[in-house]
């Protein structure tokens, strides 16, 4: 039963992470884009 | 090494993205689902050995990422085309975060299993230093001046850094470890029931398409990174030799 703690715990981790990584992603994309949209003067 | 950039354009298409995001999606929860509730519990470690389903393939995409790192450096040496330094600053991104997950899950895995959650094991130490060392490629390509610069410098440290894959690899072979043999790429028949194979095959197809995923939005933003940094280089360029032409008309 102890185990199945680490287990959880490892599944998690691998599911926020991937998660997280690709909204970090998302949220420099969106970043980048405003910028050179601010430099060019379009979108 | 054309191809492998013509595969990355390919799967940069929005379409093939949200395809791509869709097939991912499914492959993890299918991993999750079987790996948890449907393939039966190892006979000497029990429940914790599950996590063998999320190890090694995150291991093998951290490898996986450090090769097309390695691949692109030397192309991106040979050619001087930013391309390559994009794919390869991409890939060594992804790859930073899949090793760091493996060292993590080989904790969560060590601490029941072995009664400790680290220990200067041969594969856990190279694996660190696996990790360092990228980690490396990351900070030295936000401290370079120039673009060109940074290009070249990680393109340089991305093939050398590469030597230490190999030797994560060879290092239960090599030297005496408490980690576990390969069981999978490893000469002669996996070592390893049917079912778990399957399961862990499935693991691997997941997480390496989770891997072409994040390249694909990764590489996206590394053109958009690409383009912001164009307008200075485009401007510092005609100023500095204006003088020299009035100069000379002069």
């Amino acid at each position: 039963m102890h185990d199945v703690g680490y287990v959880a715990a490892g599944y998690a981790v691998t599911m926020a992470a991937l998660v997280g990584y690709r909204w970090r992603l998302a949220v420099r994309t969106r970043r980048a884009r405003r910028y050179v949209s601010t430099v060019s003067g379009r979108r | 090494m054309r191809y492998l950039y013509r595969a990355l354009t390919v799967v940069g298409g929005h379409r093939a993205q949200r395809v791509m995001g869709g097939a991912t999606l499914a492959g993890l929860a299918a991993t999750v689902v079987i790996g948890l509730l449907v393939v039966p519990p190892d006979a000497a470690q029990g429940d914790v050995q599950r996590l063998m389903y999320v190890h090694v393939p995150a291991a093998w995409v951290a490898f996986l990422s450090f090769g097309v790192v390695f691949l692109a450096s030397i192309a991106y040496l040979k050619t001087g085309r930013v391309q390559w330094d994009r794919v390869a600053a991409a890939s060594a991104e992804i790859g930073v975060l899949f090793c760091t997950l493996t060292i993590v899950l080989g904790s969560l895995w060590g601490r029941p299993v072995w009664g400790t959650w680290w220990t200067w094991d041969p594969r856990l130490t190279t694996t660190a230093v696996l990790l360092l060392i990228y980690v490396g490629y990351l900070s030295l390509r936000k401290v370079a001046d120039s673009p060109a610069r940074r290009a070249r410098w990680s393109a340089v440290l991305g093939v050398i850094g590469f030597v230490d894959v190999p030797i994560v690899h060879m290092s239960v072979v090599w030297w005496r470890s408490l980690h576990q043999q390969a069981t999978v790429l490893r000469p002669g028949a996996p070592t390893i029931a049917g079912s778990m194979l399957a399961t862990l095959l499935l693991a691997f197809v997941a997480f390496s398409l989770a891997y072409g995923y994040l390249m694909a939005v990764r590489m996206r933003l590394g053109r958009l990174e690409d383009r912001t940094d164009q307008p200075v280089s485009l401007m510092s360029t005609p100023r500095a030799r204006r003088p020299v032409a009035s100069t000379h008309n002069a």
